[in-house]
């Protein structure tokens, strides 16, 4: 299963895009599928300063709460609303409509840190 | 539960439910399917039309004998003995201080020839409880995973069966059960009308090597009318929703059935039973913690274990907590002191550190519609 390219991963199954210093963040395909039915994600506050791979909110399925550990530092300038009043969406568009929030990059060599979608894909075929 | 080698054991359905991409778990010491697709699709499956279940891994204890009936009175909250052939019961065992053993059911078959099935997590200490305790002509034969059990489950279940089965599912009221030839089985088998769900639906009792075939049959021949493979995950929001107790959860050791909601199954009438005295002065004190439903205003759900408050105060625990789609809200149980246990009292859930509103309301938050 192909990666979307043009898209950095972390080993924690979020996605990456990068816009100059400003990154979007999501949970990949294989993240979503492996949680289930999403019904609620919580997301870091607006303006909050994050710190590279720290736990920064949960992602809930019917069944289980797991972790986000944001694959970017910086402060969140945006949060993705519509997935608060219809977190399946992050189910049906993981790579889409489904993103998270996005960071202003303090650093932008912290990306370095992230996987490629070769590597990423590879991580996966190996769990 | 595990063998000695602590290894997960499979149901006769094992390589079924894997041909089904079903994704599995460890529940009860057998490795069983959580869920096919996906928990909500299924659980709409039997809100609507019809689901299948494998619940093999559940013990099934069979109970031979005159005594039977007025032994089993002794070790329970709720009559036995005066169930006629053809009944099934729930029934819960205690122990001394009144707590829950395990929640069951027994099926009376003949008079002399009864079912008992117990929580496939309790089946183990559950088989301890029976034997230590057997005497008079009550012979016990354990078939923990040695007999499968299939449901049907939903509004489309009786049609949908009824091809198959011999006797007129029509005329087998709720919480009744009949021998009956089917389809694909030589002997006749068990067919009760009782669930987990809160839907309509029948439970097949039926020999390991015949199992696989009447599950593929079903699914085959009725995937076209509706009829969905569910796992674990959708059966627990099913139950959930329909206000039933989930044994660890809403009863345990300590917690008795009176606290479970669970009076209308105590028969303090009847002579003793282990736990009557314990029960009936936690009954006549009154002032015991009890479970109520929550309802949740966000959307962020409750979880078992989660601090529940009260006027500020704390009042209890989560005890379940799922999103509930049928009344699209997150739902919980809760075990709460009895100020915070009337219907309407603002509550708080502590999640994560933050106190989330709800509120105390009547179990169970679904009930289907009568036709």
């Amino acid at each position: 299963m192909a990666q979307p390219a043009g898209l950095l991963y972390s080993k924690e199954h979020e996605w990456v895009k990068l816009d100059g210093d400003v990154a979007t963040v999501g949970i990949t395909d294989y993240a979503q599928a492996s949680l289930g039915d999403i019904v609620y994600v919580e997301l870091p506050r607006l303006g909050a300063t994050l710190e590279q791979f720290n736990s920064i909110g949960v992602v809930e399925s019917v069944k289980a709460v797991s972790d986000i550990f944001t694959p970017v530092g910086g402060e969140v300038i945006a949060i993705n609303d519509a997935i608060e009043s219809d977190p399946a969406l992050v189910n049906r568009e993981p790579f889409g409509g489904g993103w998270f929030y996005k960071v202003k990059l303090g650093d932008v060599s912290q990306t370095g840190e992230l996987m490629s979608p070769e590597q990423y894909d590879r991580l996966i075929s190996e769990t | 539960m595990n063998d000695a080698s602590g290894a997960l054991r499979r149901t006769a359905l094992y390589d079924a439910h894997l041909a089904l991409g079903a994704r599995m778990v460890p529940f009860g010491g057998f490795e069983m399917p959580v869920q096919y697709t996906s928990i909500l699709a299924e659980h709409d499956a039997v809100r609507k039309r019809a689901g299948l279940f494998d619940l093999s891994h559940m013990g099934q204890f069979e109970l031979h004998g005159r005594d039977v009936g007025e032994w089993a009175e002794t070790l329970t909250v709720n009559r036995v003995a005066n169930m006629k052939p053809g009944q099934a019961r729930y029934n819960i065992f205690t122990n001394e201080r009144g707590g829950a053993h395990d929640d069951v059911i027994f099926y009376r078959i003949s008079d002399d020839d009864w079912l008992l099935v117990v929580n496939a997590s309790n089946a183990d200490a559950m088989w301890r409880v029976v034997s230590a305790a057997r005497s008079g002509d009550v012979r016990l034969t354990n078939l923990h995973g040695e007999r499968a059990l299939i449901a049907i489950q939903g509004p489309r279940a009786s049609a949908l069966l009824q091809p198959y089965v011999e006797a007129d599912l029509a005329a087998l009221r709720y919480y009744a059960c009949t021998l009956s030839r089917v389809r694909e089985a030589r002997d006749p088998i068990l067919i009760a009308r009782t669930g987990y769900t809160g839907e309509d639906g029948f439970e097949l009792f039926l020999s390991n090597d015949e199992a696989v075939g009447a599950w593929d049959l079903l699914l085959a021949e009725n995937r076209a009318h509706g009829l969905t493979a569910c796992g674990l995950g959708a059966r627990d929001v099913l139950r959930l929703e329909a206000g039933m107790p989930l044994y660890g959860h809403e009863l345990d050791e300590n917690i008795t059935p009176l606290q479970a909601g669970l009076a209308w199954a105590i028969k303090f009438d009847k002579p003793a039973f282990v736990g009557r005295d314990a029960l009936a002065a936690q009954r006549d004190a009154g002032d015991y913690t009890r479970i109520v439903g929550v309802t949740m205003e966000g959307r962020a759900p409750a979880r078992a274990g989660y601090a529940v408050f009260a006027s500020g105060e704390r009042a209890g625990e989560v005890r379940s907590g799922s999103w509930g789609p049928s009344v699209a809200k997150n739902i919980a149980t809760a075990l709460v002191a009895p100020s915070a246990a009337a219907e309407g009292t603002p509550l708080e859930i502590e999640i994560r550190g933050a106190r989330h509103p709800a509120v105390t309301v009547p179990l169970p938050f679904y009930r289907r519609p009568k036709n």
